[in-house]
């Protein structure tokens, strides 16, 4: 495994990131900015869409900090996941994903800005040659999808992070910033329904941190998810609910998914129309049978779509258990 | 030295007249020599060790040093320092990188192959393609099928068609780039029943032995005992259609070779390598030089399992690139080309049936094993019996019906794997037998110790069998898991499973040796002056420990400690002919072969003592560097005294042992495969965690018995068990080679081909039982492959026995065991399956039979193997047959037939089908 040359750059502040990203784009050349690498560098590895330069972000300390409503980029997911401030949901996601060296590497902005996974995608050069490339890196020749062909031009990717769920859940905002300026936008909206496109940063752009509504602290919830072992495995699926309570009475209840789909799922809609006629033990059986049907796994990763889709129901179901006090 | 020293000395040989040498010491790192350890000198020769199982012929050999001590392998030093060189850590001065242009179809032929713009890249050395050799080689002589690189035909994706030697990584990839190979693609085969049929252009043309015009490499028939009353005997029948998914060996090191043509002409390859004499003979083969001109260097091995136990095409391209260069090349794999050359477990679809009568004995095996070999034979051949014949023992049968067939298709070529042939239909036997002992309502415990076959027995094929522990295994793993209150008793999703083992501890009869004329395995000695022992043996090191076996042995006999025996085994320029690391023959064999050679030495030594000492021989013993008369161990020598002594009118002692199964078996067509000099046996108990709503399985904990004869190193054994479950673990839950849509291996990575990992591994007891075989050395058998097998079917019966739900397709992955779920759900008319109920068992009859009968047994067994003056046993003795005689020489209902009849060829099972082609030369064309 070689990876293609590139040219490394270590800005130390913000600014000079953004003017090596800007007088990078004027030669019309490409990079990627790299954070923690497990993601990027694998790709690279495989040849997967690598480009000239490679901006590094970690030697800004800016990105660096953390507290219970602010969570910068660079914040290792180790670091988010043993930190006293860090909501247990929050906690719980960030430790279950991958194993723990990778985590020490690994960054929250790099999981949220995950590039989606799919069977036909990740793999090596000589392997994607052999089934005439896919259009996520169609190497100059136009190829089709290969998981669904004849379709539209939509990538079918699958987005498998963890942190998103819970932090959608949390209305978390992310904060971006480029040359042309700083602006934020609410996690939900973060995402564009495209395995290729995947979010809303632009050529140039980058997120820098993450801030969580201070009043987050006093909501219940669980994140569960679906894999076949215990460390290393991307989830398959998985689920984030979170619920604030007043006394007995449920007052509000929100849902996230993950794995499986191009992008992570936020269903707004599902969990506020319960809330109202709240049932227990009924109502949930009633969400996890909802977000099952709103799902759309595509058979692109280990486990099959069906068999994704059917445990997404246990799953909810087993996220809302601390819901029956038991 | 002192004044009293200096007189002491005057006996002793000196230059006369001046300055004394040294009186020799010890020979050791310590200058005194350690009591002999009587807790391990056996009962039979005046010591204190304990010898249920009897006496051994190598008892008089044994001082009490190493042999049955835990002891950490000779080279794990080397290993935790770093200072083991594997394949890649070879860098020879002025190396060239190698790399493979690899075929992105499935099944095409080669047009041409333009090599102009590569050769014009600056750095690129040579390159080299299947015109620059054809002759075919392969690991067994009778199905030599694989070229170095294409020659007119591509089989599978990643199959080779050129290599580049350029100065660095980068440039050689950039030249495999440049290299425009034209194809004409041709209709590939994926389905491995299509194999069966005949095809316009069958993967290889086998000439006038070719089967058909299908894609049959391989196919056996075998019926064997009462065939025909098998069913109208039967009371209960188990019959169970299974799939087994392919599996990698997934070792820690991928393939590397490095390649150098020395100044003289010779070619050195240094290579990780499981079977250095066979890549020794098709490197002549390949590169039409004669052998002696060729040296093959084992480098350290990452792992092995079988993996590297094929001459590989890129060791051929490695030394057709530094021919054409003048320089050393290196090929090191990515992890992708490991997948390419794979040989792993073969995907198998294996149809069994098993039968019991009315007195709870199984009098019927009938399998059916069709087996996917991809697209090279490999050891296909011994793969296709091995799916039959190891599963024989070690239960006494009334019948045995075989029929097996090996079809190529266009994916990488599978081979031999840990358990060789055994594992899947052992899986599929054993599963049988639960299911077999949930309809007669018994215990599958007591179903197993009544049926097995008594030590010293003949089977059903006619392996001759000598020493069994098998039942002690049951025994106990059924007390150490508390099976009792367990079994069937658990609440649902919790539950308990046995499983049982079969292997060959050895081939009786090697792949490229004529048994007659040469040894198995030939150890060398050599002592000089400084009293250390340098070992040659060709026995391939893989991380088995046999450097440490085969030293231990040579120490033993010695009286020496291990820092004492150097062995030299990498070198085929040094060693002797060894046949290799595979069918676990290592321990069997080359400690054997070691032990014969170091008693020549022992008797050197012995001799000179009775000389220096005036003693007889008999009447002296060796202990720790000291040899000395056994009623006055005051009078004595100390080793390298009694050394001195034998060398001084030859120099060095040097010896030389050798190793050879005695002949064996019966005469019928493949009654080679599957013999062995003497078998293992195991017992695993699993117990598992199922989350019914999920699917998931968790292995808890696993009781692990294994009968390995002797442990001569228990630590090793012990290993080799926790490594043996880890390995089928992931076979029965996570691991497959998974093609996708368009026939390509989806998972070529370590990511997505699922290896357990540590948060998944159970807490493993391991309980070694000691059989204590004749022949093996100092009583020890295999413990490298025979302890993979019970584990897949443990864990299969303990899902079952929590959830009440059978799988028939490995790995259990949680959507296949969830799909089954939902159809007992189904079945059951249930709607939530924390619903389901847990299976129960309440005994019939013929349990308290079963346990009569296998008390008897018991006492059968125990006087079979301590009583010298027993008859012989054949398989069949416990359906009445006289078991002195082969039943076929008294009954002629008792089948022995090798050929299918007319009447099973109007409707053969799935791979009997094979049967129905006539091969081209017996159809007179």
């Amino acid at each position: 495994m070689k990876m293609p040359p590139f040219k490394l750059h270590t800005p130390n502040s913000l600014d000079e990131a953004l003017e090596i990203a800007r007088n990078i784009q004027s030669n019309e050349e490409d990079f990627d900015w790299i954070a923690g690498g497990t993601d990027l560098l694998p790709n690279y590895k495989w040849h997967l869409n690598s480009k000239k330069n490679v901006i590094s972000l970690a030697k800004i300390p800016t990105l660096t900090e953390l507290s219970d409503t602010h969570i910068g980029a660079m914040v290792r997911l180790q670091d988010l996941a043993e930190s006293k401030t860090t909501h247990p949901v929050l906690a719980k996601s960030a430790n279950s994903i991958a194993s723990i060296m990778i985590r020490r590497s690994g960054t929250v902005g790099g999981n949220i800005c995950l590039d989606t996974r799919c069977y036909w995608f990740n793999q090596t050069e000589d392997w994607r040659e052999s089934i005439d490339w896919c259009h996520k890196c169609d190497c100059g020749t136009g190829a089709d999808c290969r998981v669904i062909p004849n379709q539209n031009t939509l990538c079918v990717a699958t987005y498998q992070a963890d942190l998103a769920p819970v932090l959608m859940c949390m209305e978390a905002k992310v904060h971006l910033i480029s040359t042309s300026g700083k602006r934020e936008m609410l996690l939900n909206d973060f995402f564009e329904l495209d395995g290729m496109t995947r979010n809303k940063l632009q050529p140039g752009e980058l997120l820098t941190h993450i801030s969580i509504p201070k009043e987050i602290s006093n909501w219940s919830g669980d994140y569960q998810k679906l894999r076949q072992r215990e460390s290393w495995d991307f989830p398959e699926a998985g689920v984030a609910v979170l619920w604030k309570k007043e006394g007995d009475t449920l007052k509000e209840l929100r849902v996230a998914t993950t794995g499986l789909e191009s992008i992570p799922g936020y269903h707004e809609d599902l969990s506020a129309q319960l809330v109202e006629n709240w049932n227990g033990k009924e109502s949930i059986t009633a969400l996890s049978e909802q977000i099952r049907r709103a799902v759309k796994p595509v058979q692109n990763t280990w486990f099959t779509p069906s068999y994704r889709r059917k445990m997404v129901k246990v799953l909810t179901k087993r996220a809302c258990k601390g819901l029956l006090g038991e | 030295m002192s004044e009293k020293e200096k007189k002491e000395m005057v006996g002793y040989r000196q230059q006369p007249g001046k300055i004394p040498f040294s009186r020799p010491g010890s020979g050791g790192k310590s200058p005194f020599s350690e009591p002999r350890d009587e807790e391990m000198i056996p009962e039979s020769q005046g010591g204190k060790k304990n010898q249920p199982w009897g006496g051994h012929r190598h008892d008089k050999l044994i001082t009490g040093r190493v042999v049955g001590k835990s002891t950490s392998l000779v080279d794990s030093k080397w290993k935790v320092t770093g200072r083991a060189k594997y394949g890649d850590d070879i860098r020879l001065p002025n190396e060239l990188i190698g790399k493979i242009v690899r075929s992105p179809h499935h099944y095409a032929r080669v047009l041409s192959i333009d090599l102009s713009k590569a050769l014009d890249l600056p750095g690129v050395i040579s390159i080299a393609t299947g015109d620059d050799a054809k002759n075919k080689f392969g690991v067994l002589p009778v199905t030599k099928d694989e070229h170095a690189m294409a020659v007119d035909r591509v089989r599978h994706i990643g199959d080779l068609v050129a290599c580049v030697a350029a100065e660095d990584e980068g440039t050689a990839l950039e030249a495999v780039r440049l290299i425009n190979v034209e194809y004409e693609i041709l209709e590939s085969i994926h389905d491995m029943k299509d194999g069966l049929n005949d095809s316009e252009k069958p993967i290889h043309d086998r000439g006038e032995y070719h089967i058909g015009e299908a894609n049959v490499q391989k196919r056996v028939f075998q019926e064997f005992g009462n065939i025909d009353s098998m069913q109208e005997n039967a009371i209960a029948s188990h019959k169970n259609n299974w799939f087994f998914n392919g599996v990698n060996h997934a070792a820690t090191e991928p393939h590397a070779v490095v390649a150098d043509w020395d100044p003289s002409g010779r070619l050195t390859l240094y290579t990780p390598q499981q079977v250095p004499h066979y890549v020794h003979r098709a490197l002549a083969d390949v590169l039409e030089i004669p052998m002696h001109q060729i040296n093959v260097h084992r480098t350290f091995v990452g792992g092995g399992f079988g993996g590297k136990s094929d001459p590989f095409p890129h060791e051929m391209c490695a030394s057709i690139l530094a021919r054409k260069s003048g320089r050393p090349v290196r090929i090191t794999f990515d992890r992708e080309e490991v997948y390419w050359i794979n040989r792993g477990r073969h995907p198998s679809h294996i149809e069994m049936n098993l039968h019991a009568d009315e007195k709870g004995r199984l009098c019927g095996i009938e399998t059916d094993a069709l087996i996917d070999g991809g697209a090279f034979a490999s050891f296909g051949h011994v793969t296709t019996y091995y799916n039959g014949v190891l599963h024989t023992a070690p239960y006494e049968i009334g019948a045995f019906h075989y029929t097996g067939a090996r079809v190529w298709t266009n994916k990488p070529a599978s081979g031999a794997m840990r358990g060789h042939g055994a594992v899947n239909s052992r899986c599929a036997v054993e599963v049988g037998i639960d299911d077999l002992s949930e309809q007669l309502q018994v215990d599958p415990i007591s179903f197993r110790l009544a049926n097995l076959l008594p030590p010293n027995s003949a089977t059903i094929t006619g392996f001759r069998v000598t020493s069994i522990g098998m039942r002690e295994c049951l025994e106990r793993v059924m007390e150490e898991s508390d099976w009792k209150n367990k079994f069937r008793k658990m609440p649902l999703g919790h539950g308990i499973g046995i499983g049982c083992g079969f292997f060959i501890s050895g081939s009786g009869l090697p792949i490229h040796w004529d048994p007659n004329k040469f040894p198995h395995a030939t150890v060398h000695l050599k002592i000089d002056m400084d009293g250390g022992v340098t070992v040659h043996t060709g026995a391939a090191d893989i991380g088995q420990g046999s450097d440490t076996v085969v030293a231990q042995s040579v120490a033993e006999v010695l009286g020496l400690p291990l820092d004492m025996i150097r062995i030299k085994s990498r070198e085929t320029d040094t060693s002797p002919v060894d046949l290799g690391s595979y069918s676990s023959r290592v321990t069997f064999m080359n400690a054997n072969a070691a032990i014969s050679a170091a008693m020549k030495i022992r008797e050197d030594l012995l001799n000179a003592t009775s000389e220096i000492t005036d003693s007889p021989i008999e009447k002296l013993v060796i202990g720790d560097r000291r040899i000395f008369r056994k009623d006055d161990p005051a009078v004595g020598v100390s080793y390298l005294e009694a050394l001195h002594k034998a060398q001084e009118e030859r120099g060095a002692l040097v010896a030389s042992g050798a190793y050879r199964t005695p002949p064996m078996g019966r005469a019928h067509k493949g009654a080679a495969a599957g013999l062995a000099p003497a078998y293992s046996f195991s017992a695993y108990v699993a117990e598992v965690k199922v989350d019914v709503e999920t699917g998931q399985t968790k292995v808890e904990k696993v009781w692990a018995a294994h009968d390995c004869g002797k442990a001569l190193n228990p630590l090793a054994v012990k290993g080799q068990i926790i490594g043996s479950c880890h390995m089928g673990m992931g076979q029965v839950l996570s691991e497959e080679m998974r093609y996708g849509r368009t026939g390509n291996l989806m998972n070529t990575d370590l990511l997505d081909y699922k290896i357990p990992s540590v948060h998944e591994m159970p807490e493993v007891t391991p309980i070694i039982v000691e059989s204590n075989d004749p022949e093996g050395p100092f009583g020890a058998k295999e413990a490298g492959e025979g302890p993979l097998l019970p584990i897949l079917p443990a864990v299969c019966n303990a899902v079952y026995d929590a959830i009440g739900v059978r799988s028939n397709e490995l790995p259990i992955t949680p959507d296949r065991l969830y799909k089954n779920i939902e159809k007992k759900c189904r079945k059951l008319k249930i709607d939530d399956p924390m619903d389901l109920p847990s299976p129960r068992l309440e005994y019939s009859e013929l349990q308290e039979i079963l346990e009569k009968r296998s008390q008897e047994h018991s006492i059968r067994d125990r006087d079979r193997r301590l009583k010298s003056d027993i008859k012989p046993y054949h398989n069949g003795a416990l359906f009445g047959m006289d078991p002195t005689i082969p039943p076929d020489e008294v009954d002629e209902s008792w089948k022995v037939t090798v050929i299918p009849s007319e009447e099973y060829l109007e409707s053969p099972r799935l791979a009997g089908s094979a049967w129905l082609h006539t091969e081209r030369r017996k159809r007179g064309e």
